[in-house]
């Protein structure tokens, strides 16, 4: 049973004000280790820089996009196992089928409180502790 | 941690930057400019403002967003054509979409059906699209928290597979010895170790025993080696990623132990260097490729530049500093200012000989300062788009109201000017606009039968200018009707029945106080509040303001603001026992003309010839009214001096003391505007010095002598609270 307190989590988002929501929704739950990212490019910058246990994305972003990042981790020799979740927005029901095929864990659409948050990470990562 | 209150006015902050980001790109595709990404970023715009409204709860913004987004995207996906009706629904889109973010911000309560009318537009546009069988969503209904039907079953990580959550200790022991060729290809045994350092408890022992004598030691080659235990919950692929680069040009062991004792890893470490491959501990398949790891890649030059999408620069970070704790450090660097120059006035006074070394640093201690001010300036600086953007939306409304079609392009937005600049920018911009619109531009009737296009054009451009930001408002309306300002200048008393004025000199009467502009007061502009406020507004933070027209084409306001309220570079001039304070930017050079230079003309104090030109002279004695010890001119110092426009003139004073840098300390809260001085500062020695406004010394030279100019009647303006 995964602790939640010892799961490094990276929050990606380019709002900042969302992030902080995220972040503050993560620690809720009892997340402790949260690293924060604006994009894809940097989220990959800061996944190459420590070890994860969980990424949570946002779709919308610049530079590199929420299913740029999924591929991108995928791709990626040392973080392509690290449990993927794709926050979205309702009516996106093709980006998810598109997320599947690329291999994302789970999806969350916005705006979810704690306790969805809390189930869709438990789907992925077991119950937690 | 940030509370719910602060993240809230986060996100309106962001609201503010995607309404200006969907405004400037909306624009962008209504003069052409469509491309994929103007689209993309108007739609994340909307989207960013649509998915934070939902989250902090803002179901009215939410719901608006929504249908605007769809649009977009249809607009994105190429089935709907952004055609220029298509554009005026986006565009009033935006404008209600802004209004509902500053109602949210507000806290005011949104009437249900606020912005009903754009909201059915954008509809009916996407309906269309849809050969109008598709019924509007009901937006307001809550987000379902999942697609009903959609095939999809969360994947739970499988834990065996990698240890890539919270794992057992491991120790590892580690030799690593570099040869010649890995430093040959740039690879820097330190950077390595680093990256060790960072999966774990590292302790390595740098083997030194092969150093030569410093006389026989290559340049190039490797003597140092290492031995050492790392503790770390990283799986062995992980340390064996460190080395990923290097792995043929090093002598690498890595082995897996349980707490090996110390002896034997010092035993594995005297072992002779084996060949590359040999330390067998396997490579698992995935590190033996050449696929590169990120985070040795940006030591690597040559595979940082293999083409991989995330190599890319890193987005420009930003984070958001409260303005008071700037203008504490701007403060601070004024005080510093003045307390350097105290010290270098100390170290000018002491005994030749004893300062040398004191001078020098001082001379360090000034380029530092300097640095530190332009570097907090630059923190404090905008760029203008801030104030532009919100045009665009008044043009537009104002437009529509006067039945004028009107155009508004814009130029330099990108120019940075300080925020304490740009606050108060705003306003007066506001205002002059609306007069080009209301007052300026002709109906489309008339235009067309004076035989210009029936779309006016304004044109709003900024740029920095000698020191100064110049924001241009220029417009292809109808000009001034000369006559009548000049007749009704007279009627006011403000001009004397026979003074002759020139046309620019006439334009600028409309910035009077107790001019009043427009013979009916339009529901627009005049709404009592006339040009002369604007200029007062522009002459407060320290701006000019003039006007030029040329009736039946059009005309020009020209703002020239300084770039910064705070300090600036000054020459230290002196007249009679006097001591002022020049602004740098206002100089052109200083210069000591010989006697034979200078020609005497009747009415002037005289001609300087300089360089084929000839340049009136000015006394600063004579304009500030003091006692001056110079002459004529010949022998003395002369600042030529450049007031803007090409106006040119020399000014003699007693005495140049020198280049420094001043803290401007404004007066006109103690004495109201005095001609010709600027505001005041502290000099090195303690004492205060008025700072010169050069442009208002040009006006009064050129007025002194026939005093009939306008200028000398506007200067005593009240300040219309």
């Amino acid at each position: 049973m995964p602790n939640a307190v010892a799961i490094k989590v990276l929050v990606v988002d380019d709002q900042n004000s969302v992030r902080q929501m995220t972040r503050m929704t993560l620690e809720e739950i009892g997340f402790r280790h949260i690293h924060e990212a604006e994009n894809g490019v940097q989220a990959m910058e800061t996944a190459s820089l420590q070890p994860l246990d969980l990424i949570i994305s946002d779709y919308n972003m610049p530079e590199m996009d929420g299913l740029g990042l999924l591929r991108a981790v995928r791709g990626h020799p040392v973080v392509r196992k690290v449990p993927f979740i794709l926050l979205t927005g309702r009516g996106d029901r093709e980006l998810v089928v598109k997320a599947a095929q690329a291999g994302v864990n789970n999806y969350l659409v916005k705006p979810f409180t704690a306790a969805i948050l809390r189930e869709k990470i438990e789907q992925v990562m077991g119950k937690l502790s | 941690m940030a509370s719910l209150d602060q993240l809230k006015q986060t996100f309106f902050d962001e609201c503010d930057e995607a309404l200006q980001q969907i405004e400037a790109g909306l624009t962008d595709i209504r003069e052409g400019q469509q491309s994929d990404d103007t689209v993309n970023a108007v739609f994340r715009g909307v989207h960013s403002v649509k998915g934070g409204a939902g989250i902090f709860g803002f179901e009215a913004l939410v719901g608006f967003a929504h249908v605007f987004e769809t649009l977009l995207d249809g607009v994105r996906r190429g089935s709907l054509k952004a055609t220029s009706d298509t554009l005026d629904v986006l565009l009033s889109a935006s404008d209600v979409l802004s209004d509902l973010v500053q109602m949210s911000r507000a806290g005011k309560p949104i009437a249900a059906g606020f912005g009903n009318e754009v909201r059915t537009a954008l509809q009916q546009i996407i309906d269309g699209d849809k050969g109008g069988a598709a019924a509007a969503e009901d937006d307001n209904s809550p987000a379902p928290a999942d697609f009903d039907g959609l095939d999809f079953k969360p994947v739970p990580v499988n834990f065996d597979d990698d240890a890539s959550v919270a794992d057992a200790m491991r120790s590892y022991a580690i030799t690593f010895r570099p040869k010649a060729e890995m430093l040959k290809k740039a690879n820097e045994p330190l950077y390595l170790i680093r990256e060790l350092r960072k999966l774990g408890e590292l302790e390595l022992v740098a083997q030194t025993g092969e150093m030569p004598a410093l006389s026989e030691m290559e340049p190039d080659r490797p003597y140092i080696w290492w031995t050492g235990m790392l503790q770390s919950s990283a799986p062995r692929a992980k340390i064996d990623e460190v080395f990923e680069f290097v792995v043929g040009d090093c002598d690498l062991e890595i082995v897996e132990t349980n707490a090996a004792p110390a002896a034997e890893l010092v035993e594995i470490a005297d072992a002779p260097p084996t060949a590359p491959q040999e330390p067998s501990a396997p490579l698992p398949p995935r590190a033996a490729s050449v696929a590169p790891v990120a985070a040795p890649a940006a030591e690597h030059p040559e595979t940082a530049s293999g083409g991989r999408t995330m190599a890319a620069k890193p987005a420009a970070t930003t984070t958001r500093i409260e303005l008071e704790r700037i203008d504490r450090v701007v403060n601070m660097v004024g005080e510093l200012v003045i307390s350097q120059a105290m010290l270098g006035q100390i170290v000018q006074d002491l005994p030749e000989g004893t300062s040398g070394r004191l001078a020098q640093i001082l001379e360090e201690v000034i380029h530092h300062t300097r640095e530190l001010k332009d570097s907090v300036m630059s923190m404090r600086a905008q760029p203008v788009s801030s104030v532009f953007q919100r045009m665009p939306r008044l043009v537009r409304e104002l437009s529509t109201k006067t039945e004028k079609k009107v155009r508004l392009e814009m130029v330099g937005e990108t120019t940075e000017v300080d925020r304490s600049i740009i606050e108060r920018l705003g306003d007066p911009l506001t205002h002059i606009i609306r007069n080009s619109v209301d007052h300026g531009i002709e109906l489309p009737a008339d235009r067309l039968a004076a035989g210009k296009n029936e779309e006016g054009t304004i044109r709003l451009s900024a740029e920095h200018r000698g020191g100064r930001i110049v924001i241009q408002i220029t417009d292809d309306g109808a000009g001034i009707n000369s006559e009548r300002v000049l007749k009704k200048a007279r009627e006011k008393g403000l001009v004397s029945a026979d003074a002759t004025l020139s046309e620019d000199e006439i334009a600028n009467l409309i910035m009077l106080a107790g001019f009043s502009t427009a013979e009916t007061v339009s529901d627009i502009s005049g709404r009592g509040v006339g040009m002369d406020v604007v200029r007062s507004n522009i002459q407060d933070i320290g701006g000019r303001i003039s006007v030029k027209s040329d009736r039946g084409r059009g005309m020009t306001i020209q703002l020239a603001l300084p770039l910064t309220l705070a300090v600036m570079d000054g020459m230290v001039i002196k007249v009679g026992k006097q001591t002022y304070v020049m602004p740098l930017s206002a100089i052109v050079e200083c210069l000591r003309p010989a006697r034979t230079d200078i020609s005497n003309l009747i009415g002037t104090r005289g001609m300087l010839q300089l360089r084929g030109d000839f340049v009136q002279l000015v006394h600063l004695g004579d304009l500030l009214d003091i006692s001056s010890a110079a002459g004529d001119g010949g022998e003395s110092d002369v600042i030529m001096t450049d007031a803007g426009e090409g106006a040119r003139f020399g000014l003699v004073v007693d005495e140049l003391c020198g280049h420094q840098q001043v803290v401007i300390k404004s007066i006109e809260e103690s004495y109201g505007s005095v001609p010709g001085i600027a505001a005041a500062t502290i000099l090195g020695n303690g004492r205060v010095a008025f700072i010169l406004d050069v442009e208002k010394l040009n006006d009064l030279a050129v007025s002194s002598p026939v005093g009939a100019g306008i200028q000398t009647k506007a200067a005593p303006v009240a300040k219309v609270a």
